[in-house]
């Protein structure tokens, strides 16, 4: 198991660098001079040869490179040309609704997508199979900013049964009812998500179900209950993992989207509002924590995936 | 002469019969091929089977519901929400094709080549890899910050960068697997040059998975351009689309919340028919991709 650990971090290591170094590539691309930028129209050459000595602008781009990255790891994200504040700063600010949606979003994924994709196994091709399936299908191919809106003018606008928009924090005001706003983006955002989870519980399932050690277990008399969750289910786990680690990158994408219709003050809704305002030093700064956490949460999957499936230490 | 008349007779069977079958064989599959003819045929004829110009203000007809004289209603400018939506058609497919094409040529030689020269590829996938670190939607839009102004070329060349790396990898595993057939080491033996083997041999083998991963591509490109649009950091907002007119259609989402509704089917059914074909294409042309894709 340590030398399955060591191996794995180093990977992990060499992705982190690499994510850093496609930023670093990609703010080259950015047209115009970031300090000029940074100083606006009535700036004087030298004001913008100054700030670009202070920043280091004027020395060769691999002792640009080095800083860049050695900054990185001191968690100096650099300054946003808008907010005039450290990026790290603005979205530790914004993390908090994110992580709260996320998480939740991540429970309606879990919560529709296994029992369901697992129930629909049990019964296939029945007619709760088949409208189950539908139902997974057309989630997948609605865009869940759409589902979002409709869930607000029906739900928050008609029946007023839930807040449509808005957030405030929970960690600064402690008022729990808070998350009452969550609901609907977490769910418009996680059942676009659910749909894929529950076609890969179902079909992996239904692999398992056919194995030669479920025959067995039958046939040794044991309760189907006990069949099904202790020896199909953990077999069948492994593909729904690795659908449920894909679905990160996936909540992160829609939440982008998700944050914005809701107006909610995330991370989402901060690259937006940056892309917009051109903030590029905050751009690159959510780029890079985000490819950096999506690298650690890989990893952390690979480690569950050895602790579920001892075989796959050895390979 | 007449034997290679048979043979192209018998290629042309052997393509053509597949995809009859595949048609008739299942009936959502039927479903999916009939929507996409349809929205080829809007996007063919465009404005002329529109019932309005899209563009057009009509500002007494603002906001309208649906009714008979618009099917879909209005928005808040009177302009006619099915004639844009059909407008948007064109748009969309356009799109969702110049990505798919976008990916199909940076991946197809980088996969081949990375699936085939071991060095080559442990680098260059590495690279190919972190680049799928990013979130789909957070790379194209910074792409779209560092490309500058909106619009459709940038678009293209945004959301092309984010599936280019996913199509890079199903050629290179696909590759992978293929080098290792036996015909490839007999080529190898009769000392073909690799470059031969491999627009000769791999290419044409890589045709199912590639087409496959394409068709995904395109359902989930046009997902992201819609979003994109809906953003306002996509195409330039005086062309309708789908997304934008989503993105316009918020302010009134109460008053009228059709102008939101039916822009929002259209790209469902849109991406519904991509996926089933892609499902369908690939179960018949390699059912072994169901693990990967």
């Amino acid at each position: 198991m340590f030398s399955f650990i060591a191996r794995r971090g180093i990977g992990m290591l060499v992705s982190t660098f690499l994510v850093i170094t496609i930023t670093f590539i990609l703010m080259q691309l950015v047209p115009g001079d970031p300090a000029a930028v940074m100083l606006g129209a009535n700036a004087t050459p030298e004001q913008i040869e100054q700030l670009r000595v202070s920043w280091g602008l004027d020395q060769p781009m691999l002792v640009q490179f080095y800083h860049y990255f050695t900054n990185f790891f001191r968690g100096n994200l650099g300054e946003s040309l808008f907010h005039r504040q450290p990026v790290l700063h603005i979205i530790g600010q914004r993390a908090e609704t994110s992580i709260l949606l996320g998480l939740m979003a991540l429970l309606v994924v879990v919560g529709i997508g296994i029992p369901g994709g697992v129930l629909s196994a049990l019964k296939p091709n029945s007619w709760a199979d088949n409208t189950f399936l539908l139902f997974a299908l057309a989630g997948a191919s609605i865009p869940s900013f759409w589902l979002g809106l409709m869930l607000m003018t029906v739900i928050a606008g008609k029946l007023h049964w839930l807040p449509s928009s808005g957030f405030t924090s929970i960690l600064a005001t402690g008022n729990l009812g808070n998350l009452k706003n969550l609901i609907l983006p977490a769910f418009s955002l996680g059942f676009v998500n659910a749909a894929l989870v529950a076609r890969t519980a179902r079909s992996s399932m239904l692999d398992v179900l056919q194995a030669d050690y479920i025959t067995t277990a039958r046939a040794k008399g044991l309760a189907e209950r006990m069949v099904i969750v202790k020896h199909a289910l953990r077999n069948a786990s492994i593909p729904i993992m690795t659908v449920v680690s894909f679905t990160f990158a996936s909540l992160v994408s829609g939440a982008v989207v998700t944050e914005n219709v809701f107006a909610l003050p995330g991370v989402g809704s901060l690259i937006v509002q940056s892309v917009l305002k051109r903030d590029y030093p905050v751009i690159q700064g959510i780029m890079m924590v985000v490819a950096v956490l999506y690298v650690v949460i890989n990893f952390i999957t690979d480690l569950t995936y050895a602790s579920l499936d001892p075989r796959i230490r050895y390979q | 002469m007449n034997g290679r008349d048979e043979a192209q007779r018998e290629r042309i069977r052997d393509f053509v019969s597949p995809v009859v079958k595949l048609l008739t064989k299942r009936k959502t599959t039927l479903l999916a091929a009939s929507i996409l003819v349809a929205f080829l045929f809007i996007a063919a004829t465009g404005p002329a089977i529109a019932p309005y110009d899209a563009d057009t203000l009509n500002l007494s007809h603002r906001l309208q519901g649906p009714n008979r004289t618009h099917l879909l209603g209005t928005d808040h400018f009177g302009r006619d929400i099915l004639s844009r939506a059909l407008s948007g058609t064109r748009i969309t497919l356009l799109l969702g094709f110049s990505i798919s094409a976008f990916a199909l040529i940076l991946g197809l030689p980088i996969g081949m080549l990375c699936g085939f020269y071991d060095k080559f590829g442990l680098i260059v996938m590495r690279f190919v890899d972190a680049m799928m670190a990013f979130p789909a939607i957070i790379l194209a839009l910074s792409l779209m910050a560092i490309l500058g102004k909106p619009g459709i070329l940038n678009v293209i060349i945004a959301v092309g960068m984010v599936w280019a790396p996913r199509m890079v990898r199903v050629v290179y595993s696909s590759t992978l697997s293929l080098r290792e057939n036996t015909y490839i080491e007999a080529a190898r033996a009769l000392g073909m040059k690799p470059s031969r083997i491999l627009i000769r041999h791999i290419s044409i083998n890589l045709l199912s998975p590639v087409i496959v991963q394409a068709t995904f591509t395109f359902a989930f490109s046009i997902m992201e351009v819609a979003a994109l649009n809906f953003l306002g950091v996509g195409i330039p907002p005086y062309i309708a689309s789908w997304g934008g007119m989503m993105n316009e259609g918020r302010t009134y989402i109460t008053r009228a919340p059709w102008i939101i509704l039916f822009p929002g089917l259209f790209l469902a059914m849109a991406v519904l028919s991509f996926n089933l074909l892609g499902d369908a294409l690939r179960d018949r042309l390699d059912p072994k991709l169901r693990r990967v894709m």
